[in-house]
């Protein structure tokens, strides 16, 4: 056969690189951007703008500190809970609401207008509306995060049906596919990519609801380290759980994008 | 369930009776009567908007007619069956597995066994000449070979009626030749009726035992012309032959009319 074959090799998979499928000049270039603001910090702690900005070492010291304490983890674990019961909640709603809403294009079109209200209303609104009905309980943050994270996920995943290529729609009918084996053999599928993102999306936001919540209830979580450390002027602490907070969120937020990677390697590169 | 045998199952009459469309404000199909012999290979000419894939989803049973039926071995068409199969005009390949399950697909709908889905897969992967991209995923295929998996995927859950949309329309000359031979090798291994739409007269001409012409707007079945060229045609170097010539050229009278 004298057709030519497009076989790209396996691509991103080379385990040497710091990023998967960045050029080894722009890994020195985001560490190097990293070193400058880094250094950048310290300078602004030591020059004494703001008795308030602790130098990046007093803040990594604290965070070692914070590393090695119980509150702190036990803190981890209180937010880690909610985010888990709110986050699950979300996914647990969203992905078959969404699904249903774009298998069911009526139902889609009544539902939609309030799910994009809810991504368009800023959500931190209905904080002091969930604490005075639900009390402060790690129930209520984990309402709070899902309260935030699910009009993404569901949103997503709605578009994500919509989708689906008509000729495979066409395809599978052609082929007497029964609506059950459209759902699960193409729908499913074509809508995995979309309904990532959304994961991904909802996750972030299920982490600015989390922190929001956990700032205004207080007496939880990393919240509450944040709000003790504030209280107490030890800054360099505050910035410390500050700075951890962000970073758990980002390895999630990694791990996730990873998880995108394996199941979406058929993707043309 | 069915599984497939090896060998290939009688084929189908396919009778077409007064069969209008309307679509809008254009009338897709207007009264169109035919009838194509089982294990005949017909091919549907027209210009672009003639009605020629419509009438051929109709005979697939995904466009329900305004007027008139279609029997399909004396029975009419209700919806899509098992008895035929399609070939798309681009692929429609899923794109997140592979060419194996990809071609196993129907079986798979059908509820056909793994094992034995697979075995059939392989089988007409063999047929389209594709062994060895079994495991590869459609987009690291060229568009040749992604319609030949398209075609195997056809003929993997054995129709008795094979019906394709201009599957070499988006492929190169060359291609589209090599293609059109190992079609017409298959179809003279396990004979099937064969419905095949092009807008290439020359495809037309060599693939068909009859060419039924189309006009557009109204579309209209203008004329059948039969094809007395001998089989296989690769073997008989049918392309050089002047009597091929002079059935293109008969084509293009006819349908230079219709602009």
């Amino acid at each position: 056969m004298s057709e030519t074959i497009g076989v790209p090799g396996r691509r991103g998979r080379s385990k040497g690189r710091l990023v998967q499928g960045v050029e080894p000049a722009a890994v020195a270039l985001r560490l190097g951007s990293v070193a400058a603001l880094l250094a950048a910090w310290e300078w602004a702690g030591r020059s004494k703008a703001s008795f308030a900005i602790p130098t990046f070492t007093q803040t990594a010291l604290a965070g070692v500190d914070l590393l090695g304490s119980r509150p702190f983890w036990e803190a981890l674990g209180t937010s880690g809970q909610s985010l888990a019961m709110g986050m699950a909640g979300a996914v647990a709603v969203g992905i078959p609401l969404g699904l249903l809403m774009g298998t069911l294009p009526t139902l889609g079109r009544y539902l939609r207008v309030y799910f994009e209200l809810m991504i368009a209303i800023p959500t931190a609104a209905v904080i002091p509306l969930v604490i005075l009905t639900m009390g402060i309980t790690v129930r209520s943050s984990a309402l709070i995060v899902f309260l935030f994270s699910a009009p993404f996920i569901t949103m997503n995943a709605y578009a994500g049906v919509r989708d689906v290529n008509p000729r495979l729609a066409e395809m599978a009918r052609a082929f007497a596919a029964t609506p059950r084996q459209f759902f699960v053999k193409i729908v499913v599928p074509s809508s995995l990519p979309m309904l990532l993102v959304g994961l991904r999306y909802g996750l972030s936001r299920a982490f600015v609801g989390l922190v929001v919540a956990e700032l205004l209830l207080s007496p939880f979580g990393v919240g509450k380290l944040i709000m003790n450390a504030s209280s107490m002027f030890q800054y360099d602490r505050l910035f410390a759980a500050v700075g951890l907070t962000i970073m758990a969120a980002l390895a999630l937020l990694a791990a996730l994008q990873r998880l995108e990677g394996r199941l979406l390697h058929w993707r043309r590169p | 369930m069915t599984a497939a045998p090896a060998a290939a199952p009688e084929a189908l009459e396919i009778r077409v009776e007064g069969v209008s469309k309307v679509f809008g404000a254009v009338q897709a199909l207007e009264g169109v009567s035919l009838t194509i012999e089982a294990g005949e290979f017909v091919t549907f000419i027209g210009p672009s908007g003639c009605g020629k894939t419509t009438l051929l989803k109709m005979i697939a049973g995904l466009i329900r007619p305004d007027a008139g039926r279609i029997l399909i071995g004396g029975r009419p068409v209700e919806g899509p069956g098992h008895d035929r199969s399609l070939v798309f005009q681009d692929h429609a390949l899923m794109p997140w597995t592979s060419i194996l399950r990809n071609v196993a697909f129907g079986l798979e709908l059908r509820g056909v066994p793994k094992a034995e889905r697979q075995a059939a897969a392989r089988r007409y992967i063999a047929k389209v000449k594709l062994t060895g991209f079994e495991q590869h995923y459609p987009h690291q295929l060229s568009g040749g070979m992604q319609q030949r998996a398209g075609l195997a995927r056809a003929l993997a859950v054995n129709p008795r009626i094979l019906l394709m949309d201009e599957p070499f329309a988006s492929v190169d000359e060359q291609t589209r030749r090599l293609f059109q031979d190992d079609l017409l090798a298959v179809w003279g291994e396990e004979r099937r009726t064969v419905v095949f739409v092009t807008h290439s007269m020359e495809e037309a001409v060599y693939l068909s035992d009859r060419v039924f012409l189309i006009s557009p707007r109204p579309g209209r079945l203008v004329e059948v012309l039969e094809v007395p060229l001998p089989r296989p045609r690769a073997d008989h170097g049918v392309r050089g032959d002047p009597g091929f010539t002079r059935l293109v050229e008969r084509v293009w009278d006819t349908l230079k009319k219709l602009q």
